[in-house]
């Protein structure tokens, strides 16, 4: 997870500009889209901070790592969308959803 | 049973062939987009002009879709109402219509970071970025979608580490 997506994701949830941002946080507009673009990174208290103005909260919590959702991951992101099309359309099939 | 029946190919060829112009989003978007999912439903989101939802009810009419959840509203009537989703049972699988995605603010919103990808048999279709797929899962604050939402984040990671993220 990367703080600039955070930072874009809450911004754009709640329908804010970087500049709408800027001002609400009383930081300059430049320095929200070098955290989004991450060409530099906010302490973890300062993205707590940014968040709650964009209207929501930020829980940090740790879940497992789950290596074998990245391999599966990885092997669809090696496949073209069609192939991924294709893959779930068989599945389903197997599982017994006819196909049209 | 008709009603057993998913053709997605089938449902973006006739919304193509009515020149609709949409945006595929929800489970069979993300795993367009590489996600690890099941899903038997195609979920779009759309201009709301009058002309496009002119265009959508010649594609419904010729996938001879009938609202899943039996309301007899016309389809502006339906959007002035504020659904938040009007599903319908297609010849060709469920299709569901989503006026405004959770954590958008609508197609224009989502339009300009998304790829056309080619799904074969001659079909293309339009659909949001990863980035924009994680805001939608993460919008719906359901517990089972923390996990989808893991996995598109980190199959964003992915896609930027291996180099798919650049347009091609």
């Amino acid at each position: 997870m990367r703080s600039g997506w955070l930072i874009r994701e809450a911004r754009l949830r709640a329908g804010l500009t970087q500049t709408e941002l800027a001002e609400r946080t009383g930081r300059d507009r430049a320095v929200i889209a070098r955290w989004e673009h991450e060409a530099a990174a906010p302490s973890m208290e300062t993205l707590v901070d940014i968040v709650r103005a964009c209207g929501f909260d930020l829980p940090l919590v740790l879940v497992p790592y789950d290596t074998g959702r990245d391999e599966r991951l990885e092997s669809n992101l090696n496949r073209s969308p069609e192939r991924r099309l294709e893959q779930l359309l068989a599945t389903l099939s197997s599982s017994g959803r006819k196909r049209g | 049973m008709a009603e057993e029946e998913f053709d997605p190919l089938g449902i973006f060829a006739e919304l193509n062939r009515q020149k609709v112009t949409y945006l595929l989003i929800g489970a069979l978007a993300r795993v367009i987009q590489g996600a690890d999912e099941l899903t038997h439903g195609v979920d779009i989101t759309l201009p709301l002009g009058e002309e496009n939802l002119r265009r959508l009810e010649l594609a419904l009419e010729g996938l001879n879709a009938r609202p899943r959840d039996h309301r007899r509203l016309g389809m502006q009537e339906r959007l002035e109402r504020g659904d938040e989703v009007i599903p319908f049972q297609t010849d060709k699988g469920e299709l569901k219509l989503v006026p405004v995605p959770a954590g958008t603010q609508g197609y224009d919103d989502l339009r300009r970071r998304m790829s056309r990808e080619y799904l074969g048999h001659g079909v293309r279709v339009a659909v949001p970025s990863i980035d924009d797929l994680s805001r939608m899962v993460g919008a719906m604050g359901r517990d089972q979608d923390i996990e989808r939402l893991l996995a598109m984040r980190r199959l964003a990671e992915l896609e930027r580490s291996i180099g798919h993220g650049l347009e091609l």
